[in-house]
């Protein structure tokens, strides 16, 4: 009969979408960084964490007022005890363990073995209890027993929850972690040393009524403090096979120091790159809207730095290191991954729907821009891409890679040149116009709600007044550009007024359109 | 002076997507290339063999550099520099457009004299970045300059008849031409303003200047009757 209702009960939570909701909330935040929540809950633990080592620190030689002493020892302990459970439950599911547990007996027309499941729940939850964060966490919770004053002392456990808090404490740890056996070769050499020389230096002098070291504690903090060369000299060997003893520990020491730091160095070096790229994807995942630049050669270089000027974000990615760097030098994000690999982009972490504005495979190669545009749109077949072609007889092939423009230089030349011989002055003109140095510009105004209940029709706008030439209007609902509009045309939200004028009048103008109720 | 002769140094992509888009437009086209054995048939007429080292002997005693333009498009950027060069010591007077692989050469080819450079990683650059930022702008305006719409952008001389002659830029109604839009004015000194501009406002049109305006074509036509005037390109002194 209980063994029915847990299985009904586990059967219930492991379907019910609220409770799985609920769970992955919490869970997001305390575990998930990029949960938005979360840094208010890491935010409030350091907080606490920071009061009640202070109350600690004042309780030494001053008396703390009686209620800031109750929040430190039973609140925050409260408070840590709920976050304690909830990483508990959080950290693995119960119910998924007996379902798998009953569908897998089921399955061989077995009675259902709730023991086994509860031994699995069991070491789960025990694996998760006795990792090294979670012990620190255990013990932040005990100083609830105040009464206990031995554990008071517990308190500072709750500064190493800090290393759950600060990333950059993981990251050390990480680092470090590389050079594991490392350290232990380190750990072993030194501890002989250590035992040997502490040992030596009680049998030649634990004897000797003019040598401070009496006991084997003595002997032992000698020897960890000559042989971490700090050396305070409380504690100094009187005889000569004790000052020989000395000497070994001592060269043993600067052997050993040596060893350690340049373990630090390397772990660090070895792993630099590795850390500035973990950076680097994580700013990138946290952009709003940025340029993917797939290839940084000539062109890409050139445009990379057009759309900067108009404070765009803009990320480079090349297989090829050397164009890497050259990026990095420019000044922006730039990663070493191929483009042609779905690899790349998943590592890159983003959401290509809302976040890129467009990919533009800019290798001035038309076989890695075809391969390129074709990884990408294997991962989404909706952002815009734009790519480069070298050869026309290569320009189906891109056409059929999916890619929404491609831009042909040497056609461009072509057109140029035509209309260069034809219409010199006019083609100056508008090459003017689309320059970035250039004072005149045009530019393209959105029409608003607001703007249209202000000025219904284009002869109210008065552009005139700010000496800025209103070329036409685009209509986006019917795609068709209105030449140079009679004053009675009608606006429409979602319209875009294409203007011709200097710059700073442009502003005002645009300015004017989105205040004009303000002003009236 | 109207040019009627187009000299194509160099037989590579970008000179025959030029002479595919200038063949119309010119009554002598000649390509000078080097290496003529990689000649497609249906360019050979239009062929003559050249070296660097020349002293032009052929040009000058069969074509009439006043009336020619010059494409410069050798591959080799140092080559392209010293064919303009050469070919400026030589012809004063002829028009040179040549084509750069960026900035720096473009800086240097105008130094070495050519009239109007186009920097091929400049442009490209440049219109991809329009074709992001300002799309409806860039399409518009790339229909307007290359006629793929009844768009059409036009230039036109104010001439000795014309009755805006004289006139005070700014005092001119322009909305009374309601086809068409003034965008700007090139003075006889070639220095282009646009209509708006404080220089601009209170210049008084003169014989020679240059209107640009966008329009469609009929109302372009009408346009030029009614200011007496008609499209001209005067490429005598044209320098940018």
């Amino acid at each position: 009969m209980l063994k029915r209702w847990i299985l009904d009960f586990a059967y219930y939570l492991d379907t019910s979408k609220s409770y799985q909701r609920k769970k992955h909330f919490f869970y997001r935040l305390l575990e998930d960084d990029k949960f938005k929540y979360k840094k208010y809950v890491d935010f409030l633990m350091i907080t606490l964490i920071f009061i009640s080592v202070i109350v600690l620190i004042r309780e030494v030689k001053h008396h703390v007022n009686d209620y800031l002493l109750f929040f430190s020892n039973y609140i925050i302990s409260f408070v840590f005890f709920i976050e304690y459970m909830l990483r508990l439950w959080v950290n693995s599911s119960v119910s998924k363990i007996i379902v798998a547990r009953a569908e897998h007996d089921s399955f061989l027309h077995r009675e259902v073995n709730l023991k086994k499941a509860f031994l699995e729940i069991l070491r789960v939850k025990l694996r998760y209890m006795l990792s090294p964060q979670a012990i620190i966490d255990l013990l932040a919770i005990l100083p609830f027993f105040h009464e206990l004053r031995l554990l008071r002392i517990f308190i500072l456990f709750r500064v190493f929850k800090l290393f759950r808090y600060a990333k950059s404490f993981q990251t050390l740890a990480s680092v470090l972690g590389t050079k594991k056996f490392e350290f232990l070769t380190l750990g072993i050499f030194a501890s002989i040393v250590i035992f040997i020389s502490s040992v030596l230096i009680y049998v030649m002098e634990g004897n000797d009524p003019a040598s401070p070291i009496n006991t084997l504690f003595e002997a032992v903090y000698w020897s960890i403090v000559t042989i971490s060369t700090v050396g305070y000299g409380d504690i100094t060997p009187v005889s000569h096979e004790g000052r020989f003893v000395a000497m070994l520990v001592i060269t043993a020491g600067i052997a050993v120091l040596a060893f350690t730091t340049s373990l630090f160095v390397s772990a660090f070096t070895e792993k630099l790159d590795e850390i500035r790229e973990i950076k680097m994807i994580e700013n990138v995942s946290k952009l709003k809207k940025f340029y993917l630049i797939c290839g940084y050669e000539s062109i890409a270089r050139e445009l990379a730095r057009k759309l900067a000027l108009s404070e765009n974000d803009i990320i480079v990615m090349d297989e090829d290191e050397q164009r890497i760097e050259l990026a990095k030098a420019d000044g922006f994000t730039a990663l070493n991954y191929d483009p042609g690999k779905v690899e790349s982009y998943e590592k890159l972490n983003i959401d290509m729907a809302t976040q890129v504005k467009a990919i533009l495979c800019l290798r001035e190669n038309d076989v890695e821009n075809v391969y390129s545009a074709l990884t990408i749109r294997s991962i989404d077949k909706e952002v815009f891409i734009l790519a480069l072609l070298m050869q026309d007889v290569n320009r189906k092939k891109l056409e059929f890679t999916g890619v929404d423009k491609i831009v042909y230089p040497q056609e461009l030349v072509g057109l140029i040149t035509k209309e260069l011989v034809g219409k010199p002055v006019a083609f100056e003109v508008i090459h003017e116009l689309r320059s970035e140095n250039a004072d005149v510009k045009i530019d393209e105004l959105g029409v608003t709600e607001r703007i249209v209940e202000n000025f219904p029709t284009v002869g109210d706008l008065g552009n005139k007044k700010f000496r800025v030439v209103l070329l036409g209007v685009y209509k986006e609902k019917d795609d068709h550009f209105y030449f140079n509009p009679l004053d009675d045309m009608l606006l429409e939200a979602g319209d875009y007024l294409l203007v011709i004028g200097y710059q700073v009048f442009i502003l005002e103008f645009e300015k004017y359109l989105h205040t004009k109720v303000d002003n009236a | 002076m109207p040019k009627t002769t187009a000299l194509i140094f160099g037989y590579n992509k970008y000179a025959r997507e030029i002479l595919n888009n200038v063949k119309d437009k010119y009554k002598n086209i000649k390509i000078y290339a080097r290496d003529i054995e990689k000649i497609k048939e249906e360019d050979k007429k239009f062929i003559e063999s050249f070296d660097l080292s020349d002293e032009w002997d052929s040009i000058k005693k069969d074509v009439d550099v006043s009336k020619s333009m010059a494409f410069c498009v050798l591959e080799d950027t140092a080559e392209n520099i010293f064919l303009t060069i050469s070919l400026r010591a030589n012809f004063e007077e002829l028009t040179i457009i040549a084509l750069a692989s960026n900035k720096e050469s473009a800086n240097k080819l105008k130094m070495a004299g050519a009239n109007k450079v186009i920097p091929l990683v400049e442009t490209t650059a440049d219109i991809i970045a329009n074709m992001l930022e300002k799309p409806i702008s860039n399409r518009i305006l790339h229909s307007i300059l290359y006629e793929e719409s009844a768009l059409k952008i036009a230039q036109i001389k104010i001439s000795e008849d014309s009755h805006f002659k004289d006139e005070e830029l700014h005092s001119i109604d322009w909305t009374r031409y309601n086809g068409i839009i003034v965008l700007s004015v090139m003075r006889k000194d070639m220095k282009s303003e646009f209509i708006y501009s404080n220089k601009a406002k209170h210049h008084i049109l003169e014989p020679g200047d240059v209107l640009v305006v966008v329009g469609y074509e009929k109302d372009i036509k009408e346009f030029e009757e009614k200011i007496g005037s008609k499209r001209y390109v005067d490429w005598s002194n044209w320098s940018w």
